[in-house]
């Protein structure tokens, strides 16, 4: 390995928070290299014995790397949860807004009083909370689980089982709904990875008719909640969006 | 003699805080100076000097700051606070009282 690429496997190994830090941090490791070669020279060592011995007095990347992110640990895991507080809260209020827009353009259009949607509001804020969850869920299980989907999946999964017992305990009556519009969020999460476009909308789709068609017969003039649909498939949209912007931000914390 | 890892990595920060009482240094002049007091013996990876250097920073103990030396270079170098310098003394301190009860151990075992 070249003296130069040690430091940078060093940052890229350790984490560090902050990109002014890792800068700083590769510069310091830097001039010590630097140092360390020119004493070398200065011995009389030609290139390949002195990068031998560079290598050898001054350690491991890995260990180094390994020693800088414990050091840093804390702060890494103070910026981690406070980064995804900022995510969740802005995906939350992205969903308030297109579900509140979406249930509001229709109102306008059947005619219907805003004051009649706003009836059921406190049922409405389980459904938000559960898209946002669903989405979310899935999507920092393929940040802690970057190489298995399936044990990403297992935790949106083991959230979504939690949440739909917490709803039917809360709202007996009315927990198939944010369930399924945590399952919708999730599922239209796990389809926007694959390439095709529009193949995601059957993500939002797919729980809500598997709902429908279970307690669909059971409760008497249930229809397929299209406008649930609509506002689940806008939401994950802009989730999406929410998402990249907030790796834009934060890759370099968060990858 | 080459000293076990372990000893070496224990004392560490003491020997940084020690140098560092006597004036700023940048990381290799510590190495440097570490290995001219000790004639050599006192040989670590270099390398693991730095996460050192930046835990007692964190902890509030050194202060540092990028300076240009004499050949143009920018070094950034470390300096103790005032923090570090009660945890410099206490350490050498601590030191001291160990070394002297394992050398009594060691003597009475050996006598």
């Amino acid at each position: 390995m070249h003296l130069d690429r040690i430091a940078s496997r060093i940052i890229l190994l350790a984490k560090l928070p902050g990109n002014n830090r890792r800068a700083e941090v590769a510069e310091e490791l830097r001039t010590h290299l630097e140092d360390l070669a020119e004493e070398m020279r200065s011995r009389g060592y030609d290139e390949e014995a002195l990068n031998r011995i560079v290598r050898m007095r001054f350690g491991e990347a890995e260990e180094i790397a390994e020693a800088f992110a414990s050091v840093y640990a804390p702060e890494r895991l103070a910026k981690l949860i406070l980064q995804s507080a900022m995510l969740v809260t802005a995906s939350a209020m992205a969903v308030v807004v297109v579900i509140g827009a979406v249930q509001l353009i229709a109102a306008i259009c059947t005619a219907t009083s805003i004051v009649s949607i706003l009836r059921g509001i406190h049922q409405e804020v389980f459904g938000f909370g559960a898209i946002t969850a669903g989405y979310c869920s899935v999507y920092a299980g393929e940040r802690i689980f970057p190489t298995s989907l399936t044990k990403a999946l297992w935790l949106s999964a083991a959230l979504g089982v939690c949440l739909a017992a917490v709803f039917g305990w809360l709202v007996p009556q009315h927990a198939a709904l944010p369930s399924a519009a945590f399952a919708c969020a999730a599922a239209g999460r796990l389809l926007q990875r694959v390439e095709i476009p529009f193949v995601w909308f059957a993500g939002t789709a797919l729980p809500l008719l598997m709902a429908w068609a279970l307690f669909g017969p059971l409760i008497s003039g249930w229809q397929f909640p299209w406008l649930v649909w609509v506002g689940l498939t806008v939401s994950c949209k802009a989730l999406r969006e929410i998402v990249r912007l907030f790796e834009r931000l934060f890759v370099e914390d968060f990858a | 003699m080459p000293f076990d890892r372990e000893l070496l990595k224990g004392s560490i920060a003491l020997l940084i805080l020690k140098l560092l009482s006597e004036r700023d240094m940048y990381g290799y002049e510590i190495i440097q100076e570490s290995l001219r007091r000790s004639q050599d013996a006192f040989e670590f990876k270099e390398g693991t000097l730095y996460p050192a250097l930046h835990h007692l920073h964190k902890r509030g103990y050194l202060h540092s700051e990028w300076r240009t030396g004499k050949n143009g270079k920018q070094r950034k170098y470390y300096g103790l606070t005032a923090a570090g310098r009660k945890a410099a003394r206490r350490s050498e301190q601590e030191w001291f009282s160990f070394t002297k009860v394992v050398n009594a151990i060691l003597s009475k075992a050996n006598a």
